[in-house]
């Protein structure tokens, strides 16, 4: 993904060999199928990547020239201490999330047609309630008044309310449910994709079944594990209403600041730059996670 | 023995996360017929009021209008983008690899409130804000790197040597590809359509800096007002998308249908390969 | 490669510009866009004295909410400004002012201004008061039914009126005048704040402070009894209580606050904007009809004996409300100080 990646595709692939008339010719070579990377490079190009490239470029010449804006996020300790708790959540997010995600998606392959419909459907319904309401019925649900700490303490199970609301345990909460169906569907995509009978085979050859399950099956649907794992960790990356909603000022998030810096203190040019420190530490995060575990294959498969 | 307390415990972890995430929603209905103009939890008495406001006011019915429009093309655009990248990523052999995979996934890592802004600077210089086009272009940016990464994983395992065949018994590459590999990976082209609708219909940040009088979405719409002050009314838009949703799901018996389409197996035998 | 993806760009380039001919564009003859913060307030606003303005003059009003400075920013810069009149802080006003991003008033509206009995404190060359609120001490009625915080010191003491306390988390908010207040502060000494001073007096009841973002979430606080006290904005409370919560206003030492509304720079029809304004100034009962509609209080004080009796004594700027009122914001202050005041706040409040 970055120029810092281990090269691992030095094996050739796609149907034709290209054709080889010095190295540099043959780098600069589109083959056939990847000329279908054209239309999406340069929609990207023109739509997305070029203003961005203005903004970002104003991180270096807004207000003034130079490295002054990198220098204030370097010098004052919020900062840093908002970096660190943005990947703290993300990080506990997208734990939280697999944890439950990948059972779930499990069961929905193994469920009857009707079954699953149902739990597809019920996958799907943070999906099509908005961002907004779902996060402020998060809020009347975990407040100290709330519906959980009132019916917890009507049962007598607690005396005083547990706080959850404005509290890492709310923005989780909050959080991993919003993760869920990105980290579910593509999971059951590719889970939908094993063949059973390989289970079976192993079994067959004396394997206990949850052996097949963690030899077997559980290899074999890592690609739809990263695919959802990698979703979820950086749409988490990148939130704010929700904990902004749900967090207190320690669960701070960059994206809050970045909102912050463009929209009421107007420095977009220190905004930029927060946002380049963004974009820069998940490069990096996600360059020494792919030396474990080869993202691009995982990602997007090489064949 | 073992396989049934497995078994079980799957099940009462679906139940428990079916609670989890139904639960929201099962406040948002009754806050929506609250007499309460607070929305406070619990409900106090019973009223359409809040749905009666909104059926006077046209300009809820414009915004769900558009926001379907701006959703419907941007998820039409990525599949077609999105889908051709994948082939290239998996398949081909291009240039920068590594450069142009992550301008490709960069939508998906860049803050929305950054692509808002940079985008509307540039917009604004070009006429674009205020314009479904606009919203469009954008949307499809952000929802573009779902469908690569869902079809690129489908991709992985679609077994070549179908294709070959095919290839060798006449069929040219595209028609190769609509009636071997498309159904292959149907699912993931699906399940990215549908992430890249989803992110184009709830988006919220982006959309607050393209919109203004002339267009907005509904979202922004529902967020508008939301710094001063949330009333049921937002409940009961939030309530009639979800009974839309259910209502489809049911009357047009959709729910079968993707679940057919994506219980296909993925590996295709050559008897399905005609259809 | 090059070759190609410059064509490419050049032909994507060609559809975006021919597409831009057709779409957005500079304001239509005889409209007006007026932009505020949204939701109820601002259609009560817009109903109260847009409408009716709209209409004597034939001029079609359209509408976009809410106010966004970085927006405002990127209009001016870019030369396309869609934004006619816009309601702002008044710090935003005051700097933006000053940085050349607005229209500079031109002498009917002064003069209108100045007939109307506008505080001139409240207005710079460029910004005009659209209403006034206050920061007050807003109790749960249910909580604090015999006696209730009446002074900020009071509000800070949580061995007598124990439970959480609410502020908002935006440094203009009233909390750190506030505190101030609260730690013995003369009003008159209280600019320029003592910032030191101010965030020692706010840790002392830190762990009790619930920092709100949005005047709805004022509002469920002090209502569910979450946080039974809280410095709020007072129209929130009084329509509120009005609905049957069990919440009330105090008005001891509370703080005046108002917003202002602007022209941004290079709005095409900026004199239809400024003939509103005039109108706005002249126009008293309108002032009026709105403080009814929103629980706002108006611009102009000679609105104030327009409002009916039985509210008149729950808005900013009656004399009821006035006679307690410790002091009014400062925001000369807070354009000068925002930006490093903010820097500072943020880093506290996530120690």
């Amino acid at each position: 993904m970055t120029a810092t990646l281990t090269p691992t595709e030095a094996a050739p692939s796609g149907p034709t060999e290209g054709r080889r008339d010095g190295a540099l010719r043959g780098r600069l070579t589109f083959d056939r199928w990847g000329l279908l990377a054209l239309p999406l490079l340069v929609f990207l190009l023109v739509v997305f990547i070029a203003p961005l490239a203005f903004l970002i470029a104003s991180s270096v010449t807004d207000p003034t020239l130079g490295l002054d804006n990198y220098r204030k996020i370097f010098t004052e300790s919020v900062y840093l201490r908002v970096l660190v708790n943005t990947f703290t959540v993300a990080l506990t997010v997208t734990a939280v999330t697999l944890a439950l995600a990948y059972p779930y998606a499990y069961l929905m392959t193994i469920a009857t047609p009707r079954w699953r419909a149902l739990l597809t459907l019920i996958i799907l319904v943070p999906f099509w309630t908005s961002i907004l309401v779902r996060s402020f019925a998060l809020v009347l649900l975990l407040r100290d008044t709330g519906v959980l700490n009132s019916i917890a303490m009507s049962a007598g199970a607690i005396d005083e309310p547990v706080p959850l609301l404005r509290t890492m345990t709310g923005v989780v909460f909050g959080m991993v449910q919003i993760a869920l169906p990105f980290a579910v569907l593509p999971m059951y995509a590719t889970m939908r994709t094993i063949d059973r009978r390989l289970l079976d085979a192993a079994q067959g050859m004396g394997d206990r079944p949850s052996g097949a399950f963690w030899r077997v099956f559980v290899p074999l649907s890592m690609p739809g594990v990263a695919a959802g794992l990698i979703l979820t960790f950086i749409q988490a990356l990148g939130y704010y209403i929700t904990p902004a909603l749900l967090g207190g000022p320690k669960n701070t998030m960059i994206g809050e600041l970045i909102v912050q810096q463009v929209s009421t203190v107007l420095q977009f040019g220190f905004a930029a730059a927060l946002a380049v420190i963004l974009l820069g530490t998940t490069f990096v995060l996600l360059a020494i996670t792919s030396k474990f575990m080869n993202l691009e294959r995982m990602l997007m498969g090489r064949s | 023995m073992t396989r049934i307390l497995t078994r079980a415990a799957l099940v009462l972890l679906a139940v428990l996360i079916a609670a989890y995430v139904l639960l929201p929603i099962l406040v948002i209905f009754p806050m929506s017929v609250s007499e309460n103009g607070f929305m406070a939890f619990p409900p106090e008495g019973f009223t359409w009021d809040w749905y009666r406001s909104l059926s006077t006011d046209p300009t809820w019915f414009a915004s769900a209008g558009q926001s379907l429009t701006v959703a419907l093309a941007s998820a039409a655009l990525s599949v077609v983008l999105g889908t051709l990248a994948a082939l290239a990523l998996v398949r081909g052999r291009f240039p920068f690899r590594r450069l142009a995979l992550l301008a490709m996934l960069s939508p998906l890592i860049v803050p929305y409130v950054i692509v808002g802004l940079a985008v509307y600077i540039a917009f604004l210089k070009v006429g674009l804000t205020e314009t479904p086009l606009g919203f469009v272009l954008v949307h499809t940016c952000l929802g573009v790197p779902y469908v690569m990464i869902n079809v690129s994983a489908g991709l992985v395992s679609v077994d070549r040597r179908l294709e070959m065949a095919s290839m060798n018994l006449g069929a040219g590459p595209v028609s190769t590809f609509m009636r071997v590999t498309l159904p292959a990976i149907l699912p993931n082209v699906l399940a990215g359509a549908l992430f890249a609708f989803i992110t184009s219909w709830d988006e919220v940040v982006v959309a607050i800096f393209l919109s203004g009088p002339g267009m907005t979405t509904l979202p922004v719409k529902m967020w508008s007002g939301i710094r001063v002050e949330i009333d049921p009314t937002l409940a009961a838009v939030s309530s009639l998308l979800l009974l839309v949703l259910i209502g489809t799901f049911l009357l047009t018996g959709l729910a079968r249908g993707i679940q057919r389409l994506l219980a296909r197996r993925s590996s295709v035998n050559l008897d399905h390969s005609g259809v | 490669m090059s070759k190609k993806v410059l064509g490419g760009v050049a032909a994507a380039s060609m559809v975006l510009s021919l597409a831009a001919c057709g779409g957005g564009g500079a304001a239509a003859e005889d409209t007006l866009t007026v932009v505020m913060w949204g939701g109820g307030a601002q259609k009560a606003h817009v109903d109260s004295y847009v409408t009716p303005w709209a209409e004597e003059t034939g001029v079609t009003i359209r509408q976009d909410s809410p106010t966004d400075y970085a927006k405002i920013s990127a209009q001016v810069d870019s030369g396309k400004v869609s934004w006619g009149l816009v309601e702002v802080e008044p710090n935003y006003g005051k700097s933006a002012c000053d940085d050349g991003k607005l229209e500079k008033l031109p002498q009917r509206v002064l003069d209108a201004a100045e007939k109307a009995d506008i505080d001139p404190a409240q207005m710079n060359d460029c910004a005009i008061p659209i209403l006034q609120y206050t920061f007050s001490i807003a109790y749960n009625t249910d909580t604090f039914g015999d006696a209730h915080p009446t002074t900020w010191a009071e509000f800070f003491d949580t061995e007598q009126f124990p439970g959480k306390r609410g502020f908002w988390k935006y440094v203009t908010g009233g909390a750190f005048e506030a505190a101030l207040l609260a730690d013995g502060v003369a009003p008159e000494d209280l600019y320029p704040l003592d910032l030191d001073r101010a965030f020692r007096k706010l840790e002392t009841i830190k762990d009790d402070i619930v920092w709100y973002d949005t005047g709805d979430q004022q509002v469920q606080l002090v209502s569910s009894g979450e946080a039974p006290l809280i410095q709020a904005w007072n129209g929130r409370i009084s329509q509120a209580a009005a609905d049957g919560e069990s919440v009330a206003n105090e008005y001891g030492q509370n703080l005046v606050s108002y917003d202002q509304i602007v022209v941004p720079k290079g709005y095409a029809n900026a004199d239809l904007a400024f003939d509103w304004m005039v109108w706005f100034l002249e126009n008293t009962q309108a002032q009026a009809d709105d403080v009814v509609a929103s629980g706002y209080g108006p611009a102009s004080p000679q609105a104030v004996e327009l409002v009916p009796a039985d509210i008149r004594d729950d808005i900013a700027g009656s004399p009821a409300v006035d006679d307690k009122s410790a002091s009014v914001i400062d925001y000369d202050y807070w354009a000068e100080n925002y930006d490093e005041v903010t820097q500072r706040f943020n880093t506290w409040i996530t120690e």
